[in-house]
């Protein structure tokens, strides 16, 4: 852990106005992250990560933070008006998101686009601006850079079209650098191009890095510390490779579990979580997760866990940390093919497909 | 483990004919120009591309987008007509039947498509949804229609009370549950999986993986899986087909194909893959540098050269045919297993 | 580009030549007969007369071949001799087809500059009182037909405050202030329905682009507002609002014809209508092709200049 950290999210609680009144979608939610760290958030749809990255610069469409504090270098940004918030975004921390292909404004050339980035915060002159520009491109490993200016959006591939979203980020050397899922939209082989890109970017700028995302390899190939969240809520955290290899709450362990990889057996099932992610509106009582919890007991459904401190920088919100020490978390195992399969769970209500970012 | 279907691996392809044998298939998109509208290249989208899938057997196709993975699945579903080559079903061909001839064949071939929500009309009862199928291939209706309904919706984990609901009261993995008893109501032979899976929650997306893994092993069907995850094409596949700008460039069992890759591209797609993040990460994968040229304006010789860290010459100018690349019916189209072949390995064309 | 333009120049022939077909056929149609209306009045008229009248005027020649030599001599852009007034169809459009033009031309004007900033408002005040009031202004703009518009203007204005535009036609060489006090009502009579479209369109464009994910980046950036909004987000949102007024060209020619009639403007709209009425059918298919030229060329302008907003579009 670092002594001073960079970003402090303290007890974060975000809402969204609906036509059915306010929902939470992020639920008093903490953690840091450290200069030059990178801090994976991870979880599944809903459980309100995209929704805290947003928060932190701000930038919620139809949201607001409804409590907690979210700390810059000290500062408290959720207290800050508009224009001292403008000041921040872009300059000290910037923000890159999931879909390239509709995240760059499609009727300006790339090398404007750059450009304006720069000189909102820089007293430079045009021609100084684009050449800048010219050296951004050419860092994110843009072929023909000094062409390319004169590009738009179209004319670029999905790959191309992020590595401009970087150099746009990077425009002012923030302190930090929000990436939203920013390779979950593109193939394979460019992923992996993006994800090397961000790292030797981040070294070279010493940029702390938020990373939300809902892929596991991504948090196990870039991530030095990561979050866990589930239903709007933290449920484990701590050094990444720690978490991965021994998690310490049974959603995370079951989570790890559930994906395919390499050596997943064939011939039995995958252990999958039963039910589905509940809705905002519809969380369970007691531990969020309970209902699709291999390990939950009586008391899972009516107290709610808070995080314990577990040795090694790590927090879990698990009632088997309650009588003190590590948990005895097990993934499920894996059942065989022929076996009954794991419920759907029962129909969801309508879920808030009409908010943005939840 | 002596489950039934479960795992066929590296053994011979299953005996008798294949249930879809697929030759020489391409589609070219015209690109037109002028005045005239006169034809100024083709956007080769599906350039002569072979494969087969056997009764029960799962065929994943992989492959960046724009390799031509999902045309491949619309033309085998005749969703679009192919510009040349032959698509048998069963024996018969169906590459040039017409719209009416192709209708009652088509209730042995479905699809699965990745955004089940959008393809239901969000005012029909998941009833009518399941149904609809039913109702247009004459096979039943009213009662007897909705009795099928209901069993559909048991048979993939969901229950005949949610018949009467609508497709927004379901979640992500329950929709895609509905799409499945939709695709499954006409007892189809060959299910084709677009992307199925994609969009799900890792929890989720598991469990639809074991559902359609539990129906091939009860209903004896054949998947055509189409997916970008590789681990998810791996896990599920008996074989694997390797897209690249609209070629089939390697194929063959699918772990072997995935751990013992005899193509460069496959090697790269291999690569990229991340590993098993409980080891605790901290690998990188190899990356490689360049991306995928157009379909309009495809490299000469060999696909991939322009990226391949180990092209030579012939690779630009001389298209590589596949070649023998290892037990189970293994191709690979590249140069250098010709290399081998010429060196005096007793590998013969 | 240019094939381009070629082909659209050459698609608009061929619809400027359909329409006139079309309206040759239909005008054949009404019943009337322009020898009657000409002589039906003159006492002991013969039929001798008669025929050698419809002679003089061509009528005589099957239709088809009327047809035919009026599309060859159209072509080289004689539209033959009025029937009523004998003087070349060519000449009187010459005369009448600039009026028309400064008419259009100000209810186009009218149409953008108040639909784009009334849209910009609602969207900017979404769901505020003034979004709705501005709202029931667009429908109804939308649903009054434009010349019971015009209609109610010079009733009220006259009872009212006693004032009605002059009857008088002047030039704006001649009289600039009682030209454009003449053009005024009918311009504005024209241009409601437009600027309502334009404005509710706008309106919806824009709320669609402020949530778009470009826009989030410019926010991202630490952009002012103002940057947002000018910048990017209404530019994008003018995309679609654009190919409106090419659409908004042909309701304002129509209009032209009962407005015209209406305030004594001796353009194109009001020459159309007396040559209808007294079936004078060399004008109406002079305007006709007239009309349909205007449309189609600025059809393929807004199209053109479509490619200079947005990048995307490209001419193949």
């Amino acid at each position: 852990m670092h002594p001073q950290p960079l970003l402090e999210v303290d007890d974060l609680h975000v809402e969204f106005s609906t036509a059915d009144g306010p929902v939470e979608a992020v639920a008093g939610v903490s953690f840091t992250v450290g200069p030059e760290e990178t801090v994976a958030v991870v979880g599944e749809s809903g459980s309100g990560k995209s929704v805290t990255a947003l928060a932190v610069l701000k930038l919620l469409d139809g949201g607001r933070i409804s409590g907690g504090q979210v700390r810059f270098d000290g500062e408290d940004l959720a207290s800050l008006d508009n224009r001292a918030m403008r000041r921040v975004r872009g300059n000290d921390i910037a923000m890159i998101f999931q879909d390239p292909m509709t995240s760059l404004d499609p009727l300006y050339s790339i090398g404007h686009q750059i450009v304006e980035a720069l000189r909102l915060h820089r007293p430079v002159s045009k021609k100084a601006a684009r050449e800048r520009a010219v050296e951004l491109l050419e860092q994110v490993g843009m072929p023909d850079p000094r062409r390319r200016l004169a590009s738009y959006p179209h004319q670029l591939s999905g790959g191309q079209r992020q590595r401009v979203m970087i150099a746009i980020a990077l425009a002012c050397s923030p302190r930090l650098l929000i990436a939203d899922e920013p390779t979950t939209a593109l193939d394979v082989t460019i992923e992996a191009q993006i994800l090397e890109l961000l790292h030797e970017l981040q070294r070279e700028y010493r940029t702390a890095m938020l990373l939300v995302t809902h892929d596991m390899g991504v948090v196990a190939e870039i991530a030095d510390r990561v979050v866990v969240f589930y239903g709007g809520q933290v449920v484990e955290q701590g050094p990444t490779a720690q978490v991965l290899r021994d998690p310490q709450h049974p959603y995370t362990a079951a989570l790890l579990a559930a994906i395919p990889h390499p050596d997943s057996a064939k011939e039995l099932q995958l252990p999958a979580i039963p039910g589905a992610v509940p809705a905002l509106r519809d969380m369970p009582t007691g531990c969020r997760f309970n209902p699709r919890c291999a390990m939950a007991w009586d008391d899972c459904t009516r107290e709610v866990p808070p995080l314990y401190e577990l040795p090694g920088g790590r927090t879990s919100r698990c009632l088997l940390h309650r009588d003190g020490g590590g948990s005895a978390v097990v993934a499920p195992p894996a059942p065989p093919l022929t076996a009954e399969l794991a419920p759907a769970g029962p129909p969801a209500r309508a879920p808030l497909t009409t908010q943005k970012g939840i | 483990m002596a489950s039934p279907a479960a795992h066929r691996e590296d053994t011979a392809p299953a005996p008798g004919p294949p249930l879809m044998e697929v030759t020489d298939l391409v589609k070219h998109f015209p690109i037109t120009r002028g005045l005239l509208r006169r034809t100024v290249g083709h956007v080769r989208a599906v350039d002569g591309v072979s494969f087969t899938i056997g009764a029960g057997e799962t065929v994943g196709l992989v492959g960046e987008s724009g390799s031509g993975k999902s045309t491949v699945a619309r033309l085998v579903l005749r969703l679009l007509d192919p510009t040349s080559g032959s698509v048998k079903f069963d024996g018969q061909e169906i590459a040039a039947l017409s719209q009416r001839e192709l209708t009652p064949l088509r209730r042995n071939m479905q699809i699965v498509f990745q955004d089940p929500v959008s393809s239901f009309d969000p005012r029909m009862t998941i009833c009518s949804v399941i149904t609809e199928p039913l109702e247009a291939q004459g096979i039943s209706s009213g009662q007897q229609a909705r009795d099928r309904a209901a069993e559909l919706l048991d048979l993939v984990g969901l229950s005949s009370r949610d018949l009467d609901k609508y497709p927004h009261q379901f979640s992500g993995g329950q929709a895609q549950r509905i799409g499945i008893a939709r695709a499954l109501a006409t007892n189809p032979r060959l299910l084709v999986c677009d992307e199925a899976v994609s969009a799900l929650d890792v929890s989720v997306q598991a469990q639809v993986l074991n559902l359609l893994r539990k129906l091939q092993v009860e209903l004896g069907l054949s998947y055509l899986f189409i997916a970008h995850d590789l681990n998810v094409v791996r896990y599920i596949s008996d074989r694997i087909c390797v897209m690249y700008l609209g070629r089939v460039v390697e194929q063959g069992p699918a772990d072997a194909v995935m751990t013992d890759p005899k193509h460069p591209y496959t090697r790269t797609l291999a690569g990229a893959i991340a590993a098993d993040p409980r080891t605790g990460g901290g690998t990188r994968r190899v990356v490689v540098r360049g991306e995928m040229p157009s379909p309009s304006n495809p490299p000469p010789g060999c696909p991939f050269h322009p990226r391949c860290p180990q092209a030579f010459d012939r690779c630009s100018t001389e298209v590589p045919a596949p070649l023998p690349a290892g037990e189970g019916g293994r191709t690979a189209s590249c140069h250098l297993l010709d290399i081998t072949a010429v060196n005096g390995k007793a590998v013969g064309r | 580009m240019i094939e381009y333009v070629v082909r659209r120049v050459l698609y608009g022939l061929l619809v400027i030549a359909l329409v006139t077909v079309f309206v040759f056929l239909t005008l054949r149609l009404i019943p009337g007969d322009v020898v009657r209306l000409q002589l039906a009045d003159a006492p002991g008229v013969t039929q001798e007369q008669l025929d050698a009248r419809a002679a003089a005027l061509g009528l005589d020649q099957p239709l088809v071949a009327q047809l035919l030599k009026f599309l060859g001599d159209a072509f080289t852009g004689d539209f033959g001799i009025s029937f009523q007034s004998q003087q070349p169809v060519t000449s009187i459009i010459a005369e009448r087809l600039p009026i028309t033009l400064q008419l259009g031309l100000m209810a186009l004007i009218i149409s953008i500059a108040l639909g784009v900033p009334l849209g910009l408002l609602a969207a900017y005040k979404q769901n505020s009182w003034l979004d709705q009031s501005l709202r029931v202004v667009s429908v109804a703009g939308l649903s009054i037909p434009n010349f019971w518009l015009g209609l109610l203007l010079v009733t009220y204005l006259a009872i009212w405050f006693a004032w009605s535009p002059p009857l008088v036609y002047r030039s704006p060489t001649e009289d600039l202030v009682s030209n454009l006090t003449q053009m005024a009502l009918p311009a504005l009579a024209l241009g409601v329905s437009g600027m309502a479209a334009i404005a509710r369109m706008l309106r919806s464009s824009l709320l669609e682009v402020m949530r778009s994910n470009f826009v989030r980046t410019v926010r991202a950036k630490g952009a002012p507002e103002r940057t947002v909004l000018l910048t990017h987000a209404v530019r994008n949102s003018l995309v679609p609002v654009f190919s409106l007024i090419g659409v908004q060209v042909g309701g304002i020619l129509g209009g032209t014809v009962i407005l015209e009639s209406i305030f004594a403007i001796p353009g194109m709209g009001s020459m159309i209508f007396q040559a209808v009425q007294m079936r004078d059918y060399p004008v109406v298919l002079g305007a006709v092709v007239v009309f349909g030229a205007v449309f189609v060329t600025v059809n393929l302008v807004v199209d053109l200049l479509y490619g200079v907003i947005d990048p995307r579009i490209r001419y193949a």
